[in-house]
């Protein structure tokens, strides 16, 4: 989660252009390696487990690792070693920006330092930010953009982010939320939910973008826009929705009512000043995430 | 031995889920037919119209939710063998479906070895 934030860190400095960052970024996914193909590699994990357990994370909002240790698939000696074998994620970005020629190591030494100041990171932190680390980055994400949240809205847009790292993939950066009474969609899914959070939220973006979505959430390869892909941001959508109602449930049991997702067909959406949009860059394009309150 | 000719009614808004447990299915039974039904009402409405010897049924559904759509199902057959699909947070409606009498559930995102199991309980004599 440290890469997606410092890439927002580096647009929010005027250190790199949009176009840099998700250039880098798309660069780092193919070089970052996942736990779960370090610990087939290291023979900790058989394939099978691996699959299971991101099987898993698809009923219950946890880590990779946390999983594992649940099940007994892998020793917490062996995690520790995962963790250790991966090299933290933003410290890659910033190499990857210098080898582009985005930064000089100069440049990129004191970004990294005021990076860390700012959020309150370790001098080296490890691959997986702890869930305290990670609150205090989005919690500083929407500080930075004049935005308290704090409570069941904050721990939703934790859940928001995890979703999008492990449905979608990690590749992206969170651009500053911005508040707006009146959003013009272009393509957009939303999806109700009510109880001790009502909120309705969506995601809104161009068709060709839609299809990439749709490809890497459903696991298919979709070349025209149809309504398998409608039905992949739906079910996206729906899922996310579901993982927060049974966090709320086991966390505080509250129970969240869900509303079947739909397409909006209204071209304009008309929000409240406390409801925001959000642009997520990934390198097939941007996803618009629509909080509506 | 995989069951055959099952007629199959699967209701589920989204046509991806339909096309994914279609898909599970196919791998299990023999030459099924299937029935689509894209909310609550519509999956009552093809279940009165084609008798199916086993239904798949969404919870959260437009115009009419599926456990409303379980009790008129059993209404019109007692003996009908729904299995809810019930996606990730609707633990809570899953146990209303039950007692609204659904016999048996899966859960989203579907695996194959839970179709092929429900499949085997509930229409392996087909």
């Amino acid at each position: 989660m440290y890469a997606q934030f410092f890439g927002s860190y580096l647009l929010n400095k005027n250190a790199v252009s949009a176009e840099h960052l998700t250039t880098a970024i798309a660069a780092l996914s193919e070089t970052h390696i996942k736990l779960g193909t370090l610990a087939m590699h290291k023979g900790y994990m058989t394939a099978s487990e691996v699959d299971e357990v991101c099987f898993l994370q698809t009923r219950e909002d946890k880590r990779f690792g946390e999983i594992a240790l649940e099940r007994n698939y892998l020793f917490e000696d062996q995690l520790e070693d995962l963790l250790k074998s991966q090299n933290p994620d933003y410290l890659l970005l910033g190499q990857t920006l210098v080898d582009m020629g985005v930064l000089s190591n100069t440049e990129l030494e004191s970004l990294m330092i005021g990076y860390q100041e700012d959020n309150k990171l370790d001098e080296s932190p490890e691959q997986e930010a702890n869930i305290e680390e990670t609150t205090a980055l989005i919690t500083h994400f929407f500080e930075n953009s004049g935005r308290d949240l704090t409570g069941h809205t904050l721990m939703y847009m934790n859940l928001v982010f995890n979703n999008l790292v492990r449905f979608i993939g990690e590749d992206f950066t969170p651009l500053a939320p911005v508040s707006c009474t009146e959003y013009n969609t272009t393509y957009c899914v939303t999806q109700a939910i009510s109880g001790p959070v009502t909120l309705t939220s969506g995601v809104d973006m161009e068709p060709d973008v839609a299809m990439a979505f749709a490809s890497r959430y459903a696991k298919m390869e979709f070349n025209e826009f149809d309504e398998y892909v409608s039905a992949s941001l739906e079910d996206f959508l729906n899922l996310h929705n579901g993982l927060f109602s049974v966090n709320m449930s086991n966390m505080y049991s509250e129970e969240i009512e869900l509303q079947p997702p739909m397409h909006e067909e209204s071209p304009v959406i008309t929000m409240s000043e406390d409801s925001f949009v959000m642009p997520v860059i990934y390198p097939f394009g941007t996803v618009y995430l629509l909080i509506i309150i | 031995m995989s069951a055959s000719n099952l007629k199959i009614l699967v209701g589920d808004d989204s046509i991806l889920a339909r096309k994914q447990l279609k898909d599970v299915i196919t791998k299990y039974t023999d030459n099924p037919e299937f029935i689509e039904a894209a909310n609550g009402q519509e999956a009552v409405d093809k279940y009165s119209e084609t008798n199916p010897d086993l239904v798949f049924l969404d919870i959260v559904m437009p115009v009419k939710d599926g456990i409303s759509a379980v009790k008129d199902i059993i209404a019109i057959n007692n003996k009908a063998k729904i299995i809810i699909v019930s996606s990730v947070g609707t633990q809570n409606q899953l146990k209303s479906a039950i007692e609204a009498g659904a016999k048996d559930f899966i859960q989203k995102p579907i695996r194959s070895e839970q179709v092929e199991a429900v499949i085997n309980s509930h229409a392996g004599g087909n």
